[in-house]
């Protein structure tokens, strides 16, 4: 199963309702979004267990804070997400999680689907322009939560490599998505 | 901001959001972020440019427990967030009833105001002064200068006991001014059984787990009582 892209306008309304502090509509948003977030929390996390807990603590979150979404229009999902990977990135730091070299998945870019958005379209041709090793470590980083130690060890390269590499791919994506 | 300042910030967030940016970086960009709108709208334009990467995910039910558990701590959650009850907590009773004891003779020695430590990048920029009156035990908390902050974060303080037990929340911080709390009995003990402080950036309202969530910030050592 691939990820259903979740209506903005949808999760918008949910998390007004939220906002005023109506159960239901967490649990709408829970059964629209937690699949996605449990699979973006698990592959930086790792395990299932600790995977959840987070979880847990990310729609405690979305419960409290869903009265400031409001100043972000336009991107409900993109603000869960990140609520989601940024409590896996702190919670990876608190449990020193550091994962066995052998369970570094082979990073995924999209590939060009018919419903992909402007926005997909545009991440994945700039993607494109980064050489290869540039755009893998962005995506071990993004979509696994790997250090640059961490990267440094699963692809072979020497960490002041992988800082540069960083650097620079970043600053490309930046100057492509801009243009 | 000129151009070179404008670009660090952009690597910057775009580094925070990668998750490359790391440790104390970390908690110094979650900082710039709470006190300045150019680096949140950084972040935010960082977060949708690579969202896009997660589109290739295969989705994952979560087991029936998960929302079981959200919809109890929701529920649970009265206006003020309580202290989480843990069986330590019984424990340390033992350390209230010495608390009162110290109180009383501190009140006998000292000035009414004890400091118990003052927070901030380093003592040439203190943000934070926490102190004890000696008599109700109340915390005074006192912001040195008016802490700049984005309102959707809030600054909680928590104890430290130097034993490892967990740490305790002693509530948030005032960005001006100053506020006294009366700290529950647990949270005494919990005062009386640390050596240390430590503030923690949290969602508006305070950590919603009862533990520390966010970037622990600044960590001080608590004075002692002399």
């Amino acid at each position: 199963m691939s990820l259903p892209d979740p209506d903005n306008a949808v999760l918008e309304a949910l998390l007004a309702r939220c906002a005023r502090q109506e159960a239901r509509a967490l649990e709408e948003l829970y059964t629209q979004v937690s699949p996605l977030l449990l699979a973006v929390l698990l592959r930086i996390l790792r395990t299932r267990e600790l995977a959840e807990d987070a979880l847990q603590d990310v729609f405690v979150r979305v419960w409290r804070q869903a009265g400031q979404y409001e100043a972000q229009r336009g991107r409900a999902l993109a603000w869960l997400v990140s609520i989601a990977r940024y409590r896996a990135i702190d919670m990876q730091r608190a449990e020193k999680q550091w994962l066995p070299l052998d369970s570094v998945e082979e990073p995924s870019t999209p590939a060009s689907r018919p419903e992909s958005t402007l926005t997909q379209r545009s991440l994945e041709r700039c993607l494109q322009l980064l050489s290869g090793d540039q755009r893998r470590c962005l995506v071990l980083a993004y979509q696994q939560g790997l250090t640059q130690d961490s990267i440094a060890e699963a692809i072979g390269y020497p960490l002041g490599t992988v800082k540069s590499w960083v650097r620079r791919a970043l600053q490309s994506l930046r100057r492509c998505l801009e243009s | 901001m000129n151009y070179q300042q404008a670009d660090l910030l952009e690597q910057l967030a775009g580094a925070y959001v990668l998750g490359t940016l790391r440790g104390p970086a970390r908690a110094r960009f979650a900082r710039l972020c709470a006190q300045s709108e150019l680096a949140r709208a950084a972040v935010r334009r960082w977060e949708d440019r690579f969202m896009p990467l997660l589109f290739t995910m295969k989705v994952v039910m979560p087991s029936d427990r998960v929302w079981a558990q959200i919809s109890q701590r929701i529920h649970s959650q009265g206006a003020t967030a309580q202290p989480r009850a843990a069986p330590w907590r019984w424990a340390l009773a033992g350390a209230l009833a010495l608390s009162l004891l110290v109180g009383i003779s501190i009140r006998v020695l000292n000035p009414p105001l004890q400091t118990v430590a003052t927070l901030g990048q380093d003592v040439a920029h203190p943000l934070w002064k926490v102190s004890r009156a000696a008599d109700s035990g109340a915390l005074k908390l006192r912001a040195m200068q008016e802490v700049q902050s984005n309102p959707q974060l809030a600054y909680e303080l928590w104890a430290l006991p130097s034993n490892g037990k967990p740490p305790v929340s002693l509530g948030l911080l005032p960005r001006t001014g100053s506020v006294e709390r009366t700290l529950t009995a647990a949270q005494r003990a919990a005062l009386l059984s640390a050596n240390r402080v430590a503030v923690s950036l949290e969602p508006a309202g305070g950590s919603p787990t009862g533990n520390p969530t966010g970037p622990v910030l600044y960590v001080a050592d608590i004075a002692s009582a002399g």
